[in-house]
C-alpha cells in the first residue's frame, strides 16, 4: 500500500525524503532534524496516531521556531481511525495525493491538554466530572460523554465548530438525552475516576488545564473539509 | 424572537445551552443567547436573550435583553426589553421589565416594576451601540 503511494506521489511530481517511523524511538527528534535541514512540508502517512505524533514534533519546541512557523502539515490517511484526515476533507489515500498537489492551505487552531496537542477533540466520561470555566463551575452527575472539540470529525454533528476562532466547543451528552453546549478558550476539567482521551490516541489523568492555540498549525486541506 | 409556545426561535444559534442534568455554580456571563434547562446558582447575565426551561431551577439574579421563563427562578429578574412568563413559571423575587406577558398558571412572588421609559431608551441605545460595535 505504502509502496503504491510512493509511486503515485512520484507520478504526480511530489518528491521528497521518506522516513519510516516504525522502529524510530525519537520520532520528535527525527522530524525536528528534518525541519532544521529545510523540510517545508511534513506529510503524515498513517492514522490519527501518526498525525498526533507529527504535530507534537512540528510545533513542540522553540529551538527551531523560525523553521517550524513555515512548516506545512499534509496527511495521507491509511488504515482505521482517520477522523483528523476526514475533518480536513481527506477521505482516502488516493484523494490525499491530489489534495497535496492542489496545496490548499489553512491555518487552524490546536487544542492543548496539559502538554498534549489535539486537532480533533478530547473526550472524557461525564459522570462525576467538573469543569471550572472563568467564574463558574459546571458539575455533571449523569453518565454520558464530554467532548471538547477543536475540529469536528463528524459532519452529522448538530453543532458547528470553527477552528479559527480561538475557542473550543464543549459538548456534554448524557444518557438522559440532554445536551449541554458552550464555548471556552481556557478551562480546567477533572474527573477522578476517568481519563481524558486525546484525539483517540492518548489517555491522560485529570485534573487538567485545557486551552487552545489560535491558528497554530498550517495544514493542507481538501475542498470537503468540515469547516470554513 | 419569541413564538407562541414560548420557545426560542433560533434555538440552534444559542451561544450556551445548559442541559437538565447539569449544575452550574458561580457568575455566568455571556454575550449571546443562553438556554438554561438545568440548575444554576449564582448570577446569570448576557447582552442577548435568556430562555429558562420548565425543568430549570435558577437560584440567581438574572439580567438580559429578553427573557423567557418557564421554570423556577429564586432571585431578581431584569429584562431590559421584554419578559415572557410562561404558565409553568415560578418566580420568587422582584421583576423588572420593559414589556411583559404573563401566562395563566404562573406564580410570581415579588414586585413587578416596569422600567421607566427613559431607562428603557437608554438601555436600548446601549444595546444598539453594542450590536453595532460587534458588527451584528
Amino acid at each position: 500500500m505504502i509502496n503504491r503511494m510512493e509511486i503515485r506521489l512520484t507520478d504526480l511530481g511530489l518528491n521528497g525524503k521518506i522516513i519510516r517511523l516504525g522502529g524510530i524511538k525519537n520520532i520528535k527528534g527525527t522530524i525536528q532534524n528534518e525541519i532544521k535541514l529545510g523540510a517545508k512540508t511534513i506529510i503524515a502517512v498513517g492514522n490519527n496516531q501518526t498525525v498526533n505524533k507529527i504535530i507534537g514534533a512540528i510545533i513542540d519546541t522553540e529551538i527551531y521556531s523560525d523553521f517550524q512557523k513555515k512548516t506545512l502539515l499534509g496527511i495521507i490517511p491509511i488504515g482505521d481511525d482517520n477522523s483528523i484526515a476526514s475533518s480536513l476533507g481527506i477521505k482516502n489515500s488516493e484523494e490525499a495525493c491530489n489534495i497535496l498537489l492542489a496545496r490548499r492551505i489553512e491555518k487552524i487552531d490546536l487544542g492543548l491538554a496539559d502538554k498534549y496537542y489535539f486537532l480533533n477533540q478530547a473526550t472524557i466520561q461525564s459522570a462525576g466530572a467538573t469543569l471550572e470555566i472563568d467564574n463558574y463551575t459546571l458539575q455533571v452527575s449523569e453518565r454520558g460523554e464530554i467532548k471538547i472539540i477543536n475540529l469536528l470529525s463528524d459532519n452529522k454533528e448538530t453543532i458547528k465548530s470553527n477552528p479559527h476562532d480561538g475557542k473550543l466547543e464543549i459538548l456534554i451528552r448524557t444518557r438522559k438525552n440532554d445536551e449541554t453546549y458552550l464555548t471556552s478558550s481556557r478551562f480546567k476539567i477533572s474527573n477522578p475516576s476517568e481519563k481524558l482521551i486525546i484525539d483517540g490516541v492518548a489517555e491522560i489523568e485529570t485534573p487538567v488545564e485545557i486551552g487552545v492555540m489560535k491558528d497554530k498549525v498550517a495544514v493542507i486541506v481538501g475542498k470537503e473539509r468540515m469547516f470554513e | 424572537m419569541f413564538n407562541k409556545e414560548n420557545k426560542l426561535e433560533k434555538f440552534k444559534d444559542a451561544e450556551t445551552i445548559i442541559g437538565a442534568s447539569i449544575k452550574v455554580k458561580g457568575n455566568f456571563q455571556g454575550q449571546g443567547d443562553i438556554i438554561i434547562e438545568g440548575t444554576l446558582e449564582g448570577s446569570l447575565k448576557t447582552d442577548a436573550n435568556i430562555f429558562i426551561g420548565d425543568r430549570a431551577k435558577v437560584v440567581a439574579s438574572v439580567e438580559s435583553k429578553d427573557i423567557i421563563v418557564n421554570g423556577e427562578v429564586r432571585g431578581n429578574l431584569k429584562a431590559k426589553n421584554y419578559l415572557a412568563i410562561g404558565g409553568t413559571a415560578k418566580i420568587f423575587g422582584d421583576v423588572q421589565y420593559g414589556e411583559i406577558s404573563i401566562e395563566k398558571g404562573a406564580t410570581i412572588n415579588g414586585q413587578l416594576l416596569m422600567l421607566a421609559e427613559e431607562n428603557r431608551r437608554a438601555e436600548k441605545i446601549k444595546v444598539e451601540e453594542r450590536e453595532e460595535g460587534s458588527g451584528k
